[in-house]
């Protein structure tokens, strides 16, 4: 065979290597996806970026909630170039030795107990990773980073990093707003989507409630990330980005200004006051007493330095006493029982009752001709006699069994009323009180062992009922809008969506609206004609209609009770104050009242209620007993 | 010899001198994206891998250079020579310290050179000075023997070093023999004739025993990598096909093929010796792949088969060495047609270092992801062509020394293009040798530079010596 034809073998060889490598790149390259998602999984890593929460605004347009820039002082181990621990404590203020425990206590952090999958032992894998970036310090604020910021770039591996807390302008609201603190495991689970360890949910409050709006839309960054996991660059330059949407703002019917005023006269006492817009049902203050500092709880750095404080003091200003505390509602429950009364036609507006003080104590009044003067009056053996009317209607033979129908009848028209029922206002920690029905007393005395006679201090709001403050502020709103009310809420708007569809629906009480005249004429007469228990309710031009009440408290004094509305032609705003432990309604919860009326109303103090304000700010009624 | 007549007759070759700068340029490009330092851009920044790749150009260019000053006579004259002192340096090479498991580098920290990469280039001109000092065409006995036997030294000092790339990459050198009509009918013979009482004068499978060799080793490989697989036609529909039918169906469609060709455009007298002899191929190759499928299925034990998968790269080893692998393959394939674009690889850049050796033996991977198919094809292009180039300057040398050297180096490129790309698209397993003009590393750029030039010298005065 010729030699020199042996270089064919070679050219073959050559040409058909070259084709196969073409093929095959082809496929690789162009055909087969295979690569690219490989790629993906071994070069890119998603990245959660989460929005700053949502704001939160007053009903005048002011921020009552924002948000506020943090940093945190973050490292990566791998990055760091002989720190020079000298220079880095005097710099960050923390001593030698706390440095080198804090990157011990950092990594400790990362340990994770874990069964072993050969052995079935717990063992403790540590997830901590040299290239990846942990915080240092954390929530410096911008003054604490501006002092470090300058020299910081010396010390290769660590960088501060922005975040964002809540911030509140006004030192209020803090029982209404909520706080923010580190998510728990079990709620981790339950959205892993959006969250991740460490991240601050809404706790309680707004916060707690609207926590799904607030929070609004996270973003996932793709990232390049290198061979040891590090963040190199934008996976596909940003392309696969989504970005983060921050929550919608929440128009509040909050008036922070009387929120403010309220609690301010509140301090150095126990106890609630709740304002409500009547013709919306928009509460427009929500005091509960005492209060705390909102911006005590923002931030894991300030939770643990204030939370088994405030947890932890006698009087329990975490406890929402607006919204939770069940206290007796005493002579404010009357103006219901008078109601019920005329709806039943068990009495007519001009049916007199005597003030007989052998049935039950009062004080020294005219004996009540009509409803409304037995308003004005209070007259405790009225309500006895006008009560006992509702419940025992003669309808059964038995006594008993004629209570249980007419208690039961007296119910429903009581959770009409939204009383005995949990209201459905867009908080936690609501509460119903306490309207007693017929199974309640059945279970107490025994079927059939109960009547009138066993259950009349309810009549005069004693008892066995109990009411919120929230619920008492609602039977105020109900008195000015004459038998409906609105579910009482605080968010007007998400965004700009407009008011709620479940807040903007009327609630009618089972009573007609022509009930009403004369229970307002006597509210009218509490607090404007001689005789009324609420003069000090009184304000200078402005006609105030409210209901005294005194709760009796076996534990102590007496808790001071008032609700009202004014104006009285166009009510546009229902109040209840509830004063622990301060006697007479007269006396606390009515000046109270009528300042809050006045301040919402006017916008300020008129001089003739200065003196009524001082004596009010001044008192105090925890410390001086 | 007049100066004159020299430079009459000198004809350099400017396509290959082209291909190759080409070649340089892109390596080096492509380099400078592999082992960008953002911190020193500076392309001849000596100390990054680009700055010392271009130093290296510079010296092999050099050295090059006064090579091709040399007259091709004194070239070969100078072969033992520089062939003894390459091996002097292989032996002194032992006796340093391991780097990386092999003994490979000589010299002083970053500057030190490995003796096996120059000694491609010594024992290609030390075969070609052997060979070409018989007179008559048909070598002499005692001259394959002492080729071999230089061979196979060279060989096993590599094989010392623990460098089994470069020990593969000598086996090339049997092709350049196969060449020169070196066969290995005397062993078959011997075991044909005197133990098994045949009394052949020459075998076919003897004369070409190292093409054959290739082609056996290839059609296991194929075999092994198909005969598991099961594919699915959309004309067929119900069937599995199993990898090995397939593999003899596109066998019977070649044979088919490639008789009607030779039917109709052939002369009758060859047509019926390359039909008998298409016959033989055809039903040898069925057997072979019958014998080998049904081997790997039947007779092999599974820690076998899964010991198979993992050197063909058919099953992960995620951990172990194929992990280099596996993440050169994903940064070729995530290339796509046209490429990430210039120094913007994902996986195979500096930055993310997801590809480990990505500066030597996977540079083709950075290449591959940022110039994507046609980035790749072209490379191949360039390659093949510049190999089919070499064969017809080998086989246009009148000198024997110059064409058993052109044969040399051509076989030594392939073999480092075709193990090394081979490896970078997994379709060979993971062998680590450079990529010609591509991979960073001094030694083998001088080296490939030299063997160029000195081929191209001798190439230039091919019609002065007879």
């Amino acid at each position: 065979m010729n030699l020199d034809s042996r270089r064919l073998v070679f050219l073959i060889m050559f040409v058909s290597v070259g084709v196969i490598f073409g093929i095959r790149l082809f496929y690789m390259q162009v055909v087969d996806d295979k690569w690219i998602e490989r790629a993906g999984e071994v070069a890119k890593r998603k990245v959660d970026v989460k929005p700053p929460r949502g704001i939160l605004y007053d009903r005048n347009g002011q921020k009552v909630v924002s948000n506020k820039t943090y940093y945190n002082l973050m490292f990566v181990e791998d990055n760091i170039e002989d720190l020079d621990t000298n220079a880095f404590s005097e710099l960050i203020g923390i001593s030698k030795d706390s440095i080198r425990k804090r990157f011990e206590a950092i990594r400790k952090s990362l340990d994770r107990k874990t069964k072993s999958k050969y052995t079935g032992n717990d063992t403790i894998v540590n997830d901590y990773r040299s290239y990846l970036p942990y915080a240092f310090l954390t929530e410096l604020s911008a003054d604490e980073v501006a002092q470090i910021a300058v020299d910081l770039p010396n010390f290769k591996g660590f960088y501060e990093e922005p975040m964002s807390m809540r911030n509140y302008p006004f030192p209020y609201g803090a029982n209404i707003f909520g706080y923010l603190n580190e998510i728990r495991p079990h709620e981790l689970n339950a959205d892993r989507y959006f969250y991740s360890v460490g991240d601050f949910i809404g706790r309680s409050g707004l916060e707690r409630y609207y926590e799904h709006e607030l929070r609004g839309q996270k973003g996932v960054h793709m990232i390049l990330t290198s061979a040891r996991g590090r963040a190199v660059d934008n996976f596909a330059d940003g392309k696969l980005d989504t970005n983060a949407l921050q929550g919608p703002p929440l128009h509040l019917g909050l008036d922070i200004d009387i929120q403010g005023y309220g609690e301010k006269l509140m301090q150095n006492k126990l106890g609630a006051i709740v304002a409500i817009e009547p013709s919306s049902g928009e509460i427009l203050a929500l005091v509960s007493a005492p209060n705390y500092d909102p911006n005590l709880m923002v931030g894991a750095r300030n939770i643990r330095k204030n939370y088994m404080k405030l947890y932890e003091d006698s009087l329990r200003p975490f406890f929402p006493r607006p919204l939770a505390a069940e206290y007796p509602p005493g002579s404010i429950l009357k103006t219901v029982q008078a109601l019920i009364g005329l709806q039943e036609g068990v009495i007519d507006e001009e049916t007199g009752f005597p003030c007989n003080k052998a049935l039950v104590g009062c004080h020294n009044h005219p004996n009540a001709q009509n409803v409304s003067q037995a308003i004005q009056f209070s007259c405790n053996p009225y309500f006895y006699y006008e009560v006992k009317r509702i419940i025992q209607q003669g309808k059964k033979e038995s006594i008993f069994k004629d209570a249980a129908v007419g208690l039961e009848l007296w119910e429903d028209y009581m959770n009409s009323f939204g009383l005995g029922v949990k209201p459905e206002t867009d908080i936690y920690g609501l509460r119903g009180g306490v309207i007693p029905n017929v199974e309640f007393y059945n279970r107490w005395y025994g079927e059939n062992r109960w009547a009138f006679s066993t259950i009349r201090s309810n009549s005069i709001g004693q008892g066995e009922v109990k009411l919120t403050p929230l619920q008492m502020a609602n039977l105020a709103a109900i008195m000015a809008n004459k038998g409906y009310y609105y579910e009482p809420h605080f968010v007007k708007s998400i965004g700009e969506s407009g008011p709620l569809d479940r807040f903007t629906k009327k609630k009618y009480t089972k009573v007609d609206r022509e009930h009403f005249d004369c229970v307002l004429e006597g509210m009218r007469k509490v607090v404007n004609e001689a005789g009324g228990t609420a003069r000090r309710a009184r304000i200078h031009d402005i006609v105030v209609a409210g209901k005294t009440g005194t709760s009796q408290n076996p534990h102590g004094e007496d808790h001071s009770v008032f609700m009202a509305f004014a104006p009285y032609d166009k009510p546009k705003i229902a109040i209840a104050v509830f004063v622990e432990n301060a006697g007479f309604g007269g006396t606390w919860a009515a000046p109270i009242a009528s300042l809050m009326i006045e301040k919402y109303l006017r916008g300020h103090i008129s001089e003739e209620s200065k003196r009524k304000e001082k004596r009010i700010l001044e008192g105090d009624l925890i410390h001086e007993r | 010899m007049s100066d004159r007549s020299l430079t009459k007759k000198e004809q350099w070759d400017w396509w290959t001198t082209l291909i190759v700068a080409l070649l340089v340029i892109m390596g080096v490009t492509n380099l400078y994206s592999a082992a960008y330092n953002p911190d020193r851009p500076f392309l001849f920044d000596f100390g990054t891998l680009y700055g010392k790749q271009i130093m290296w150009i510079g010296v092999g260019t050099f050295m090059g250079v006064i090579a091709a000053l040399i007259d091709a006579d004194y070239i070969r004259k100078l072969t033992p020579i520089a062939f003894g002192v390459v091996i002097f340096l292989l032996i002194a090479v032992l006796f340093t310290k391991p780097i990386n498991g092999a003994r490979s580098w000589l010299g002083v920290g970053p500057f030190g050179i490995q003796p096996s990469e120059f000694s491609k280039l010594t024992t290609s001109l030390m075969i070609a000075f052997l060979i070409a000092q018989g007179r008559s065409k048909q070598v002499s006995r005692k001259t394959v023997i002492f080729v071999i036997g230089l061979v196979l030294v060279t060989m096993s000092l590599i094989l010392l070093q623990n460098d089994t790339g470069t020990f593969l990459v000598f086996t090339a050198f049997f092709f350049v023999m196969y060449r020169e009509g070196i066969t290995f009918d005397p062993i078959i013979l011997f075991v044909f004739n005197n133990l098994l009482g045949f009394r052949l004068k020459r075998t076919w499978v003897g004369v070409h025993f190292i093409p054959v060799l290739f082609v056996v080793i290839f059609f296991s490989i194929i075999t092994l990598y198909f005969t598991e697989s099961v594919h699915r036609f959309s004309f067929l529909p119900g069937f599995d096909v199993p990898g090995w039918a397939l593999l003899i169906a596109i066998l019977t469609i070649i044979f088919v093929l490639a008789v009607v060709l030779v039917r109709n455009f052939i002369s009758q007298r060859v047509r019926r010796r390359f039909i008998s002899i298409a016959m033989i191929v055809y039903f040898v190759s069925i057997g072979f792949v019958g014998t080998i499928s049904y081997a790997y299925l039947n007779v092999l034990q599974s820690h076998q088969k899964v010991r198979i998968d993992l050197w063909l790269g058919k099953i992960e080893d995620k951990d172990g060495k194929d992990y280099n692998r596996n993440r050169a393959l994903a940064a070729v394939g995530s290339g796509g047609f046209s490429g990430a674009g210039y120094q913007e690889a994902l996986l195979a850049s500096p930055r993310s270092q997801h590809v480990p050796e990505s500066e030597t033996d996977f540079i083709f991977s950075v290449y591959a992801e940022e110039w994507g198919f046609m980035g790749s094809l072209l490379l191949v292009t360039l390659f093949t062509i510049l190999l089919i180039r070499l064969v017809v300057i080998a086989e246009r040398q009148k000198s024997r020394f110059a064409r058993v050297y052109a044969y040399a180096v051509m076989m030594i490129i392939f073999y480092h293009f075709a193990i090394n790309v081979g490896m970078n698209i997994g379709i060979i397993p993971v062998i680590g040798i450079p990529l010609p003009f591509f991979s960073y590393g001094g030694s083998s750029m001088m080296s490939f530079l030299m063997m160029m030039f000195i081929l191209l010298k001798l190439d230039s005065q091919r019609k002065e010596v007879l």
